[in-house]
């Protein structure tokens, strides 16, 4: 099979500091272009296509990011990470109801509290490791579902209604059914939380949890604070579901229960596995093609789930490292040298 | 020269009914190469495992720079000064060989997540201070050719080698070296008792581990011979070497099984 992973590390590489650039833009222009190409091929039959781009591919795509940072950086099986998306999102639905707070106030008050649940689940379950820690964030998922069930003030099974659009900002303005400026606000989120990722992988955290994954008692004797950087990696990954689940809030203007399901976690999580884990790029491309198809094909909608699940253990089979795996490359010096 | 960096004090490990290690006592002495040696299974690994808290100690007590090492954390082992090197190999593969050791490295930056997430100037200054002293350490032991190499990826002689550099990384005061030798020809175990003294020299401690009789009498200072987790001789190679009790410990088992 063709290494696109390669393919792209290289033309990347052979570029000079403006060739990059160019096609970093272009790749934005192209992100930012998607809402107008409702007219071609790319249209989905089953759905409005601009909503289509805001959710599920947009939002797949930054959740996807945020769970990377959890299990393709760091190799922490979390598979309830669909709880962080909830607090941002019941966060939102009852600030944005109850007080006067608008989303962009809420957005870093959602994202806050999505990190404090993180510290909450992360600081006992990080103790544990593997299929236990798996088990336990499994069931952290389902407990803020069921609260949310469960509590008089989030509105139990009927959720919360009449949540708040954004204010315009910056002369923009967020009218419910206006999809393309959702998908632009969220285009910059998720280029913020790409940005934040790379950032970290290059430093000194990046090493850590590079380290963690693939030998955290090394890493340990290594002098690497492994719990911590773990916490870390939970926390941050919780930072970016909360964001993606504030936005959603104020995007759908109505949650309940049911959006939060075990299944979003899945989904999530084969977006990651799909699409690389550990490469950005690849758990980007992973997320756009499963929250795309699913809308463009019918007979995939029907039987989302089940589709999915055959998708996954195809890839594992045949690629178990992902459409573009993470870098297994050794810089172009060295190859040199072995010619 | 001669005050004491490390002593232990009748350390005894159970792991159940199996006693790995029993009323272990001895000093390590500032700058010098202390050999342990032993027949397989007499619990040399086991001493490096209970200094650097893998295991917490049965019964006894470890003193490393005038504290105690027992319940500490281990990376905060490390970072007071004591590295260690794998008997089987536990590099990081997917890691090229200067991350491998600039993550060791990392132990002793003050700058951490959040001032690289921003590039804070300490960050960056850290970061390249860092990498030049991974560079170092990597052409010091010899390999600084194999840098931008996935460790997975090095020849076996290579990965020994850079499993020190790392462990050196984490700026020990006493450097644990368990059979860094292991797989080597005559003449790269020359070269490694070269470097090892060049370590030493250069002001580290160091604990070593190994097999091959010839080289720990060559580069060591002193040598602690164990037997069934027993110290049964702690002197110089000559008088160990002379020793009846290590002598019988060695004829009782079959010649250097690993
Ligand atoms: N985690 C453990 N659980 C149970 N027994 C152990 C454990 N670790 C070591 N032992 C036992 O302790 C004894 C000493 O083992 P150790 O690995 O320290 O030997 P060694 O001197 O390093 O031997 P070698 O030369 O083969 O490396 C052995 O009998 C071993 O089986
Ligand atoms: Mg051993």
């Amino acid at each position: 099979m063709i290494n696109l992973r390669d393919k792209g590390a290289e033309i990347w590489e052979r570029q000079g500091r403006l060739g990059r650039v160019g096609i970093a833009l272009g790749g934005l222009a192209i992100a930012a272009a998607l809402p107008f190409m409702g007219g071609t091929i790319l249209n989905t039959p089953i759905a409005d296509y601009e909503s289509v781009l805001v959710y599920p591919i947009a939002m797949y795509v930054l959740m996807a990011i945020g769970l990377n940072i959890v299990i393709g950086k760091s190799g922490l099986l979390d598979l309830g990470y669909v709880a962080f998306f909830a607090i941002g999102a019941y966060t939102m639905g009852l600030l944005g109801t109850k007080t006067d707070l608008n989303t962009w106030e809420i957005l870093p008050i959602g994202i806050a509290m999505a990190m404090f649940s993180g510290i909450i689940l992360g600081v006992p379950a990080l103790k544990l490791r593997g299929d236990y820690l798996a088990i336990i964030t499994l069931g952290f998922g389902e407990i803020v579902r069921i609260v949310a069930l469960n509590l008089g003030a989030l509105g139990r099974s009927e959720g919360i209604i009449n949540i708040p659009t954004p204010p315009a900002i910056f002369g923009i303005e967020y009218r419910f059914d206006s999809h393309r400026i959702y998908y632009w606000t969220l285009l910059v989120l998720i280029l913020f939380a790409i940005w934040m990722v790379r950032r970290l992988s290059v430093r000194r955290a990046g090493r850590a949890w590079e380290s963690i994954r693939q030998d955290e008692d090394a890493a340990e004797l290594l002098g690497v604070p492994t719990f911590k950087y773990k916490v870390w990696a939970f926390v941050l990954g919780a930072s970016v579901g909360g964001a993606a689940g504030v936005f959603y809030a104020s995007k759908t203007l109505f949650i309940a229960p049911d959006n939060f399901t075990l299944q979003i976690s899945i989904l999530i999580l084969a977006c990651v596995v799909f699409g690389g884990m550990g490469n950005i790029w690849g758990v980007i491309l992973g997320a756009v093609i499963l929250g795309y198809l699913p809308d463009r094909i019918r007979f995939i909608s029907d039987a989302r789930l089940l589709v999915f699940g055959l998708v996954l253990v195809i890839m594992m089979n045949l690629r178990p490292d992902g459409l573009l795996p993470r870098k297994k490359r050794e810089k172009a010096i060295v190859k040199k040298d072995a010619l | 020269m001669t005050s004491s960096l490390m002593q232990l004090k009748n350390v005894t490990m159970k792991f159940g009914g199996v006693t790995a290690l029993s009323e272990v006592t001895f000093d390590v002495k500032k700058q010098e190469i202390l050999g342990l040696i032993g027949p397989n299974g007499a619990g040399k690994t086991t001493v490096f495992n209970v200094i650097t808290g893998v295991y917490q100690i049965t019964s006894g007590e470890i003193i490393f720079d005038g504290k105690s090492l027992s319940g500490m954390k281990r990376y905060k082992i490390t970072k007071r000064g004591v590295a260690r090197t794998f008997q089987n190999i536990r590099l990081w593969g997917d890691m090229t060989a200067l991350e491998n050791v600039m993550t060791a490295t990392d132990t002793h930056k003050k700058s951490g997540l959040v001032s690289g997430l921003f590039g804070f100037p300490v960050s960056r200054r850290e970061e390249k201070r860092d990498k030049a002293r991974a560079q170092e350490l990597l052409d010091f032991i010899g390999i600084g050719e194999y840098a931008d190499r996935l460790a997975k990826n090095l020849p076996y002689g290579v990965q020994r080698r850079l499993e020190i550099a790392r462990a050196m990384g984490a700026e020990p005061k006493l450097l644990l070296l368990d059979e860094p030798a292991a797989g080597f020809n005559p003449a790269e175990k020359v070269e490694l008792a070269a470097t090892i003294r060049k370590i030493r020299d250069a002001g580290y401690t160091v604990l070593l581990i190994e097999h091959d009789m010839s080289l720990v009498m060559r580069v060591s200072d002193r040598v602690v011979v164990l037997d069934f987790g027993q110290k049964i001789a702690d002197d110089s190679p000559r008088k160990v070497q002379d020793d009846p009790r290590v002598i019988e410990a060695y004829l009782g088992v079959p010649e250097d099984a690993s």
